[in-house]
C-alpha cells in the first residue's frame, strides 16, 4: 500500500467501527479535517469526517469546502509518518501529529479560524488513535 | 412564604388521597417529546418549548427551571450575574456534552509504570514544569467555582460547562502532582510571579474581567504549552498527559472565545474595558516569559539536556513562546477584540509572530 491511498483512510473507519469501545471511551467528537500531501506543486487532498463516534472517510477532495482545517505536509514527511507508525504500531514520540505539526513543519496547521485549528487540539486523542489504528494489525499493539 | 407544616395535606396523604389534582392546574408543556440525536438526548436537544427559550435578561433569581411553573413566592438566591450576555456563549451546549463525554481519569488512563528513569537534568525540568502547571491549573477550577453562585440559574448550561471545567482543571491539578512524585524527582518550586498572575485572575471584581484573564488568556497560553508538550515529553507517557490535558483546555478555551465573542457583539463599548484587563494580564505574561522556573525547563526538555539547551539558548523555546503569542492574538481577533496594534508584550517576545509588522505593532 503506497500512501497516500484511499486504502489508508479507510483503515481509520474500519477501526472506528471494529474498535468503538475504545472511541466512544475517547468521546465524541465533531471535526472535519483535510490532509493535504504535497509533492512538488501538486497537492492532494483527502478529508475526514468525525460525526459524533462515528468516523467517515470523504474521499480525495477537489477543494477545502467547508472543512474545519487543514494538516498540510510534503509527501516524504507524511511517507515517514505512515512508515513509523507501520513499523511501531503506533507513532513514536517524534512522529504524532501534534509532534509533527507543533512547530509549522514538516507539517503545518491550517485553519480559517482559530475555533477550527483548535478543534485539532480539542480532539487530538482521537485523531491521534485513529491515525495509529492505520497500522497493519499484525504489529499494532 | 409561611413556614409551617400543612397538617390537614398530610392526614390526606395518610388516607391515600393522592390524584395529582394540584398539578393539573399548571402552566406547562404537557406532550412536549425532544428527540434523541446520534450520540443521546443532549443539552440542545432538550432546548425545545418555553424550556428551550433562554431569557436575555433573567426574569426572577430562582433555581427553577426554565419552562416549570414557579410560585409567586420562591425566595431570591441573590444572584448577581442575571443577563445572559455576561455568561454565554453559541457553544455551550455543545462544549457541556463534550466535556462529559470525554473525561478520562489521571489514576486509570495514564500508563504510569511505563515512566522510564530519566537523565536527572531532564527529571528535575519535567518535575519544575509539573509544579508551576499543578500550581496554575487549580485556579481555573476556583475561579468559575467562586462565580458559579452567582450566575442565574436560566443560564445553567452555561454554569454546567463550568463546573465541567472545574472537574477538568482537579484531574490536571491531580495529574501533574502524580508526575512530579511518580519518578523521582519530587515537586519544584513556586514562584511569586506565578501566583501574581493567579490572584489577578482570583480577585477579578467581574466575570469579564476574570474569564477574558482565565478563559482568553491564561488558558490560551497553557493550551499552546501542552501542544508542545509534545515536544517537550520525554516519553509517551508525557506525552499522553499533555495531550489529554490539551484536549480538555481547548475546550476552556473555545467557550472563552466564543463567550468573549458573544460578549461583544451585543455590547461593543466593553472592548475597552476588555482591553485594560489584558493589558494588565499580559504585564504578567512578560514576568512569566522571564522566569527562569517556568523557562528553563520548557528550554531544557526542549532541547534534550542543560548542555544542548545552552547550545540553543532561546532557540527552542521561541518556537512554544512564538506560538502562544500568535494564537492568543488570533482568537482576540476572532472574539472581536483585535489587539494586534495594542499588546503589552516587549518586542523582544514578539519575534516570530506572523501579522504584527504589517499592522504596524510597536
Amino acid at each position: 500500500m503506497e500512501f497516500p491511498c484511499d486504502q489508508w483512510f479507510e483503515r481509520m473507519v474500519t477501526s472506528a467501527s471494529k474498535d468503538a469501545e475504545i472511541y466512544e471511551r475517547l468521546g465524541f467528537a465533531e471535526f472535519r479535517l483535510v490532509f493535504e500531501v504535497v509533492a512538488g506543486d501538486d497537492a492532494r487532498r483527502f478529508g475526514l469526517v468525525l460525526d459524533g463516534y462515528d468516523v467517515e472517510y470523504a474521499g480525495e477532495l477537489a477543494d477545502i469546502g467547508t472543512f474545519d482545517a487543514v494538516l498540510s505536509g510534503p509527501l516524504d514527511a507524511w511517507r515517514e509518518m505512515v512508515d513509523n507508525i507501520e513499523a511501531n504500531g503506533r507513532a513514536d514520540v517524534e512522529h504524532t501529529l501534534i509532534r509533527l505539526c507543533l512547530a509549522g513543519t514538516p507539517l503545518r496547521l491550517v485553519a480559517v479560524d482559530p475555533m477550527g485549528r483548535d478543534k485539532f487540539f480539542r480532539y487530538a486523542e482521537t485523531l491521534q488513535t485513529l491515525v495509529d489504528a492505520t497500522a497493519s494489525r499484525l504489529t499494532q499493539v | 412564604m409561611a413556614i409551617g407544616a400543612d397538617l390537614e395535606y398530610y392526614r390526606r396523604a395518610e388516607r391515600g388521597e393522592f390524584d395529582l389534582g394540584w398539578l393539573r392546574d399548571v402552566r406547562s408543556e404537557w406532550g412536549v417529546r425532544a428527540k434523541p440525536s446520534r450520540v443521546g438526548l443532549t443539552l440542545s436537544d432538550i432546548a425545545i418549548g418555553s424550556y428551550g427559550e433562554v431569557p436575555d435578561v433573567a426574569p426572577r433569581r430562582t433555581m427553577a427551571p426554565r419552562g416549570s411553573d414557579i410560585d409567586a413566592d420562591v425566595p431570591d438566591m441573590g444572584y448577581t450575574i442575571n443577563s445572559k450576555a455576561e455568561v454565554w456563549s453559541d457553544n455551550v451546549m455543545s462544549l457541556y456534552e463534550e466535556a462529559v463525554s470525554r473525561q478520562w481519569s489521571a489514576t486509570r488512563d495514564i500508563p504510569w509504570g511505563d515512566i522510564p528513569e530519566l537523565d536527572p537534568d531532564i527529571e528535575h525540568a519535567m518535575c519544575q514544569l509539573c509544579t508551576v502547571l499543578s500550581e496554575v491549573e487549580m485556579v481555573a477550577a476556583d475561579f468559575p467555582a467562586k462565580w458559579l453562585w452567582r450566575i442565574n440559574h436560566d443560564y445553567v448550561e452555561a454554569k454546567m460547562f463550568l463546573c465541567t471545567q472545574v472537574m477538568d482543571e482537579a484531574r490536571h491539578t491531580e495529574v501533574f502532582r502524580k508526575r512530579a512524585l511518580a519518578n523521582g524527582g519530587g515537586l519544584g518550586k513556586s514562584k511569586a510571579v506565578v501566583e501574581q498572575f493567579l490572584k489577578l485572575i482570583l480577585d477579578a471584581d467581574t466575570y469579564d474581567e476574570g474569564s477574558a484573564l482565565m478563559h482568553l488568556l491564561g488558558e490560551g497560553i497553557v493550551l499552546s504549552l501542552f501542544r508542545a508538550g509534545e515536544f517537550l515529553s520525554p516519553s509517551p507517557v508525557e506525552k499522553k498527559i499533555f495531550r489529554l490535558c490539551m484536549q480538555d483546555e481547548a475546550r476552556h478555551v473555545a467557550y472563552g472565545t466564543m463567550h468573549l465573542r458573544y460578549r461583544l457583539a451585543r455590547d461593543p463599548s466593553l472592548a475597552a474595558d476588555y482591553h485594560a484587563y489584558l493589558d494588565r494580564g499580559e504585564e504578567i505574561i512578560s514576568m512569566l516569559f522571564t522566569t527562569p522556573d517556568v523557562v528553563e525547563p520548557t528550554a531544557i526538555l526542549a532541547a534534550g539536556g542543560v548542555k544542548q539547551a545552552q547550545e540553543l539558548a532561546m532557540g527552542a523555546t521561541d518556537i512554544v513562546r512564538g506560538g502562544v503569542v500568535q494564537e492568543y492574538l488570533e482568537r482576540c481577533e476572532h472574539a472581536g477584540l483585535p489587539r494586534w496594534d495594542r499588546i503589552t508584550l516587549p518586542p523582544e517576545m514578539l519575534t516570530g509572530v506572523v501579522g504584527l509588522t504589517d499592522r504596524e505593532v510597536p
